[in-house]
């Protein structure tokens, strides 16, 4: 078999499907880990988030709609566009926040990590996401096969998958409860004042590593061994 | 504010539960989130072109 063959072999069919199931894991999980980095400066430093933040926040969760909805429903182009679009909105929300703290000498909003501010690092990440986007959209062979989603993908992958599913749709329910407290039902004020933190360790521990992480995978594997029960029709191949 | 994190829920059910809406209903929160941001689009930008 040359070079080509070879390639062409591993990159379409049903492992195309499989590859790019994985990428789209990968790409929920990286979402998840900055979101979960502002969910620590929120509830483990104290820092509440702006309007334009929740702005921000609101064009993240939107971007995740595009993978659940390719592991769920399977690999669709439309799923790719949500997710361009989302990555759109929330991007106007990251320039018009850099653009409000563009003057020279501006301290900008909230602490910098790395250097850079919060909504900087958002706009990094909703510009990574659109390119990402339009580079699946270039191939077109996950297109090609009817993916019915990870219903019927190999039980470990999928309670990976649905751990990441899980996990998204929990911190949606923690930024929108989140934000009652702060702003009630109508418009957030433009400079919130700031609540005591529950520290550096505890925050981490709080939002990202015992309670959400462990309370999405127990539900992904209750799932996962619901959908093992129900079983698989014999012509699915991935 | 907590009306577009209530809407990306109701998003969220419906892809769980694969109803033909969730599509319709993403782009609809969108365009709520870009309003949201207009009408929080009160200060003028320090921009001296």
């Amino acid at each position: 078999m040359d070079v080509k063959s070879a390639v062409d072999t591993t990159f379409s069919g049903a492992n195309a499907v499989r590859i790019s199931r994985l990428i789209n894991v990968l790409a929920l999980f990286a979402l998840l880990g900055v979101l979960a980095g502002s969910l620590h400066l929120q509830f483990g430093i104290g820092e509440q988030p702006c309007p334009l933040c929740l702005i921000q926040r609101s064009g993240m969760i939107g971007l995740a709609v595009g993978p659940v909805m390719n592991l769920m429903w399977g690999i669709r182009a439309s799923h790719y566009a949500l997710s361009i679009l989302a990555a759109m909105v929330g991007a106007a929300g990251s320039i018009r926040q850099i653009l409000l703290h563009i003057e020279p000498g501006d301290p900008g909003y909230g602490p910098a990590i790395w250097g850079l501010h919060l909504y900087t690092w958002a706009l990094i990440t909703f510009v990574i996401a659109i390119i990402g986007c339009a580079v699946m959209l270039l191939w077109d062979a996950p297109f090609q096969e009817k993916d019915q989603g990870i219903r019927y993908a190999k039980s470990w992958f999928r309670v990976v998958a649905l751990t990441a599913i899980f996990w998204a749709f929990a911190y949606l329910v923690i930024i929108g409860i989140s934000v009652i407290p702060e702003c009630g039902l109508g418009m957030c004020p433009d400079d919130p004042s700031n609540i005591a933190g529950v520290g550096d360790f505890g925050g981490w521990l709080a939002v990202l590593s015992v309670g959400v992480l462990a309370l999405a995978f127990a539900l992904a594997v209750v799932v996962n061994q619901k959908l093992s029960d129900i079983g698989e029709p014999a012509d699915v191949e991935y | 504010m907590v009306s577009m994190f209530v809407l990306w829920f109701i998003v969220f059910i419906g892809v769980f539960l694969r109803k033909g809406w969730v599509i319709p209903l993403t782009l609809v929160t969108l365009v709520w989130t870009l309003l949201l941001l207009r009408l929080h689009m009160t200060d003028p930008l320090p921009l001296n072109f």
